[in-house]
């Protein structure tokens, strides 16, 4: 497959002003872009890493850039969400899309492990996220326990939000005294986690990032997971799935797009 | 002894419906609950999750938004916000195990002093069973 990936990259770098891949050097794994000419065999599949954000950062610094991007599902669909915010251009952005193993698929319980501009790789069957499961057969005490358990382990490390493709505000209301209580470890429950899952509706693409990045291992992702479900049940709307898609809090019930 | 339980309620008043709507329970002599304590905001599309969540933290062990009737709303859309963030939050609160009644959305004109003593009396009484928020939140 990494074969395969790095034929179809040097065919693009021949259009593209770059692609960004995954590269392995001396120093570990990290984001790279590939230029024509260079050694594609240094370009590796895994591990997993949020390449939305690369994209983010690279067009900012030259918005006519053409660049590719080796996106899996999940980077794909935070690509889309971004777009629709305003934070990428999808016009100058080819994406070559990378499928999950099962293996991987089973790991980020992803639902949608391949994008929908599939390049490489075969597409795996979606796994049933089991702690949503787990979860739903909680009554409401225990899952007050849960969450209060879970939220108290919180370093407010910030992790979680810095590393979301979909956090972007310039201000963010989690380091405003007025929303959230600064300065107090662990946040008092449950103000921090729920503004911050608040914001995640209708964004959220099921990465998993924060999940791997938090350092308390608590588990976002069970929430943020629920609250794509209701964005679905609620209001049609499934996050990433495409750029026509209005995002449902950003318009009105007549689906006009709210200003401001 | 202990004393009774009082429910402190925060409630979020539109300032073109249902503050007036307040406003005409109070001149028709319409009794509600001493419970509520009003926060007049220019519309309801103005009440973040956040200001829900800073109502708790202020000790509410209910919180009420009350806006405009869709399609009447002085900025014309306003209170669609609203109606699609609110009944979101109440799902996310009840996820994390806070009772999801201590959230209450409802529309409220400024003609219709019954209905906001109606709405603040019922909810007083619920918010009254569930007991104080302190119980599930630490604030």
């Amino acid at each position: 497959m990494i074969k395969e990936l790095r034929r179809v990259v040097g065919e693009l770098l021949d259009e593209l002003d770059g692609v960004v891949a995954l590269r392995e050097s001396s120093e570990g794994v990290a984001p790279h872009l590939f230029r024509s000419g260079d050694d594609l065999t240094e370009m590796v599949l895994a591990p997993k890493y949020p390449m939305a954000s690369v994209v983010d950062l690279l067009q900012n610094a030259d918005p006519s850039v053409q660049l590719g991007v080796v996106a899996r599902g999940c980077d794909e669909r935070a690509l889309i969400e971004m777009a629709k915010r305003q934070q990428v251009n999808l016009d100058n952005l080819k994406i070559i899309g990378i499928a999950c193993s099962a293996e991987e698929a089973e790991e980020c319980r992803c639902a949608t492990p391949y994008p929908q501009n599939l390049l490489v790789g075969e597409k795996v069957k979606g796994v049933e996220d089991r702690l949503i499961a787990e979860h739903e057969a909680l009554t409401r005490q225990e899952r007050l326990e849960f969450w209060k358990r879970q939220f108290a382990k919180c370093l407010k490390c910030y992790g979680c939000r810095n590393v979301c493709p979909e956090c972007f505000c310039e201000e963010c209301v989690l380091e405003d005294e007025l929303w959230a209580q600064t300065g107090v470890l662990p946040p008092p429950f449950p103000s921090f986690h729920v503004i911050r899952a608040m914001h995640t509706v209708g964004k959220c693409v099921g990465c998993g990032e924060c999940e791997l990045t938090c350092p308390a291992d608590i588990p976002l992702t069970i929430l943020y997971s629920l609250l794509r479900r209701d964005a679905k049940e609620l209001f049609g709307y499934e996050t990433g799935a495409s750029i026509e898609d209005q995002p449902p809090l950003l318009v009105t019930l007549d689906q006009v797009p709210i200003r401001g | 002894m202990t004393e009774e339980f009082e429910p402190r309620i925060v409630a979020f008043l539109c300032n073109w419906c249902s503050y007036a709507g307040a406003d005409s329970a109070g001149v028709a002599r319409i009794p509600s609950p001493p419970n509520i304590l009003p926060v007049r905001v220019m519309c309801s599309g103005r009440v973040s999750p956040e200001m829900v969540l800073r109502a708790f933290r202020a000790g509410a062990d209910g919180v009420l938004v009350l806006g405009c009737h869709i399609g009447d709303c002085h900025y014309d859309s306003g209170n669609h916000r609203t109606a699609k963030r609110m009944p979101v939050l109440r799902r996310l609160l009840g996820y994390i195990g806070i009772e999801p009644e201590r959230l209450r959305l409802d529309w409220v004109s400024a003609a219709e002093g019954g209905k906001f003593a109606q709405v603040t009396a019922e909810f007083t009484e619920t918010v009254r069973e569930l007991g104080p928020a302190r119980q599930v939140m630490e604030l």
